[in-house]
């Protein structure tokens, strides 16, 4: 069991908010999205000195050693800013697979640092993809094939890369730069751009090899999942707070436009809204934390994305409608929470996609 | 009498749930309608006899003395086992007002007439042009050597023709600059020629409320409590637990268990349709659930609540309706039937729970009213 109580919360929440602010805020969003779409190298390593990419790592390997809850706190502050930097996928998905197979591997400390970022490549397209099932082959300390949907890809100095191997599935890491390997853009709504892999015949280093690496996998992605939905819940929070400024500013027919009865009560369904997908995201995490069993684990972080995204959609898109014809323009900075929202909600699964697997996940526990 | 407070939580939980559990007639739990006292009569008396009648009351008047945590569980064990609340508008709402602004005599006349229901109470707030706009009552209360007079129209009255007694706001001074001033609180008994009472049949089918006609009914000055006049505000004073009540998860989980076991057996689930939208009301009960405990959080380290818990409300009515209305989906031909139905071994009644759900988005202050409080004391919205 891993929990953080509400005072050490309190101070991160502080910290984070402070370190992003004095950085610059969503401000700083918009300047790297315009400079090319990837993240700040520098702020990387700031974060790092922080403690924030090691957060959830065992002291001994290095990090904070607290929980989900307390990531989920950064991830909520990253949301807010619309911070590019890879931070939940970092803790969650690099750090979240290495902690559990290989904590001992110096990559393990050059993440914590932020001396390095590695993206995880664990999707392929077409039918099989899954771990246990990819088509991308690892074989002799060489990678083949293609893996999709890599996010973080281009500003990553290497790539985890969950790959069938002899006798089943294999974690290997291969450098950005290694022979034989490519990277194919693909840009998202946010400006930042998902990778689409192709090995041929690339050096890579086996880091482990087995049921193991399905089970950190599946594992590491529930994590993932739950503290993206954390960061929707923070960037829902701050879309809201910049919508509730406008309607109490913006004047028409010689009043603020927040005082007609309509959009009040739009508001305040907003403001519910984001609350009840806090309290919810915060319990799953908190939940998670106290939780060994990945087929809860995994339906509970479902509960916290499809919540999310639910109440991060409804949020951004009627924030647009309230801004009026300024919302739908690129100066203003409500589309960029809009557009953020977007790629959050399709990365590891929208709403709809985990209402299934809860359902699912529900049933299975249910007849078991 | 026991301190309950000493308790640990989780010991007095399970004290009160093995109470219910051993002691509430089965033939009580989950009642559809609201009750006669006559039909609730003998789990009064048990509740009497040991002390258990008004959780909320300091001990010193015959409660529980109970502070905000255990309240809290005691509600929430009552709710869970399908305890009814009897007729319990003298000890929510009556007990607490004297107790707060009632005299010594007031005190030791009405407190344990309360507690053995030798006295029922309803309650006379709404009348037909006074609604979510209560302070525009006009029912008059006029002063006549020792008594008030008492002349004008209540409605939805709950439970007014199974009462003995009606508390009330009127209005006893209707020169008052505003209309929230001059508004009195009287009670008064209801066994008398000037009052008339006309139950209303309600859209489920029964009569839990009604109206009340007030004709020249009488009732001593010494039924005034507190101050002549300053019956608004000590209304507004006795609202603050019932807020949080009022939006307490169990009304939608248990529709909720009851839509699940329902479409069970009609293989509701077969449908990917459904499924999906089970799942999102599933989600709206649970993640309603991490707010409510982040409020109930709030009371148990004994912070008073803000306007913002009007929130829960809003969302777990209506989330309540739409469970209710996936049932009637899931019933599908049957979806209009009074008469109950058989489903598997159990007898269900589709549309009970609908009708159940329908007011609880009007009562209580309604939905909208809750979203104009919201927009101004939590939003900062203007005008």
């Amino acid at each position: 069991m891993l929990s953080s109580d509400q005072d050490d919360l309190r101070l991160l929440r502080e910290s984070a908010r402070t370190l992003f602010e004095r950085a610059g805020g969503s401000g700083r969003a918009r300047k790297l999205r315009d400079a090319g779409g990837t993240w700040d190298p520098e702020m990387v390593r700031e974060l790092a000195a922080a403690g924030v990419l090691g957060v959830t790592v065992p002291e001994v390997n290095g990090g904070l050693g607290m929980g989900l809850a307390a990531a989920g706190v950064i991830a909520e502050e990253v949301g807010r800013v619309l911070a590019p930097e890879p931070v939940v996928m970092t803790v969650g998905l690099s750090l979240g697979l290495l902690r559990r197979l290989c904590p001992d591997h110096p990559r393990v400390a050059q993440l914590i640092s932020g001396d390095t970022v590695l993206a995880v490549a664990w999707q392929e397209r077409g039918a099989g993809g899954a771990p246990g099932d990819a088509a991308c082959r690892y074989a002799d300390g060489k990678l083949t094939g293609s893996k999709a949907w890599v996010v973080g890809a281009p500003g990553s100095q290497g790539f985890l890369v969950v790959a069938e191997g002899a006798d089943g599935p294999v974690l290997a890491l291969t450098e950005a730069t290694a022979n034989g390997c490519s990277v194919d853009q693909r840009v998202q709504a946010d400006g930042s751009a998902m990778g689409e892999l192709s090995f041929s015949a690339t050096p890579a280093e086996e880091l482990a090899r087995g049921n193991a690496v399905t089970e950190a996998l599946s594992d590491a992605i529930s994590d993932t999942t739950a503290l993206a939905a954390a960061e929707l819940v923070g960037l829902s929070d701050r879309a809201f707070e910049i919508t509730l400024d406008y309607i109490k500013t913006r004047e028409q027919f010689d009043k603020p436009i927040g005082s007609f009865q309509v959009l009040q009560h739009r508001a305040v369904d907003l403001n519910v809204m984001r609350e009840v997908a806090q309290a919810g995201v915060r319990e799953v995490l908190a939940r998670m934390d106290c939780e060994t069993d990945p087929g809860v684990r995994k339906r509970l972080a479902s509960r916290a994305k499809a919540r999310a995204v639910t109440a991060a959609k409804k949020i951004t898109r009627d924030a647009v409608q309230l801004h009026g014809a300024v919302g739908y323009t690129d100066e203003f900075d409500i589309g960029l929470y809009l557009n953020r929202a977007l790629v959050l909600s399709a990365w590891l699964g929208d709403d709809a996609y985990h209402r299934r697997m809860w359902f699912k996940a529900r049933e299975q526990e249910g007849a078991a | 009498m026991a301190d309950w407070n000493t308790m640990s939580d989780a010991e007095f939980r399970k004290e009160v749930r093995r109470f219910f559990e051993t002691e509430y007639p089965e033939e009580l739990r989950h009642l559809p309608h609201r009750p006669k006292f006559a039909e609730v009569e003998h789990w009064h008396r048990k509740l009497h006899a040991r002390g258990w009648v008004a959780p909320a009351w300091p001990a010193e008047y015959g409660g529980m003395g109970l502070n905000a945590a255990k309240l809290l569980i005691f509600y929430e064990e009552q709710q869970r086992w399908g305890v009814n609340r009897g007729r319990d508008m003298g000890v929510q709402m009556v007990g607490p007002l004297i107790i707060k602004f009632g005299t010594r005599q007031q005190k030791d006349y009405w407190l344990p007439r309360i507690l053995s229901c030798e006295d029922i109470w309803c309650q006379g707030y709404s009348e037909p042009g006074a609604g979510s706009d209560l302070a525009s009552l006009r029912t008059r209360a006029d002063i006549d050597g020792d008594d008030f007079v008492i002349n004008g129209q209540k409605t939805w009255t709950t439970m007014a023709h199974d009462a003995t007694h009606i508390f009330m706001l009127v209005r006893t001074d209707p020169g008052a600059p505003k209309k929230q001033q001059g508004i009195s609180f009287v009670l008064a008994p209801m066994d008398q020629p000037g009052v008339e009472v006309r139950p209303i049949r309600t859209l489920a089918g029964e009569t839990e409320f009604c109206e009340v006609f007030f004709d020249n009914a009488r009732t001593p000055c010494e039924n005034l409590v507190g101050e002549l006049n300053k019956g608004w505000t000590m209304a507004k004073a006795l609202l603050s637990f019932e807020r949080i009540f009022i939006g307490s998860p169990s009304l939608a989980q248990n529709a909720l268990g009851q839509l699940e076991s329902f479409a069970r057996c009609r293989g509701a689930f077969d449908d990917p349709v459904f499924c999906d939208r089970f799942a999102q009301a599933a989600l709206d009960v649970e993640d309603h659930a991490a707010l409510y405990a982040r409020f109930a959080d709030q009371l148990k380290r004994g912070e008073t609540l803000g306007a913002d818990v009007s929130m829960l409300k809003i969302w777990v009515t209506e989330c309540f309706q739409r469970i209710t209305e996936l049932r009637i989906e899931a019933a599908g031909p049957d979806g209009a039937t009074i008469s109950p139905l058989q489903v598997g071994n159990v007898s269900v009644d589709i549309l009970a729970s609908f009708y159940k759900a329908r007011p609880t988005t009007i009562y209580g202050g309604s939905n909208e009213i809750q979203r104009n409080i919201l927009s101004k004391a939590v939003l900062g919205l203007p005008g």
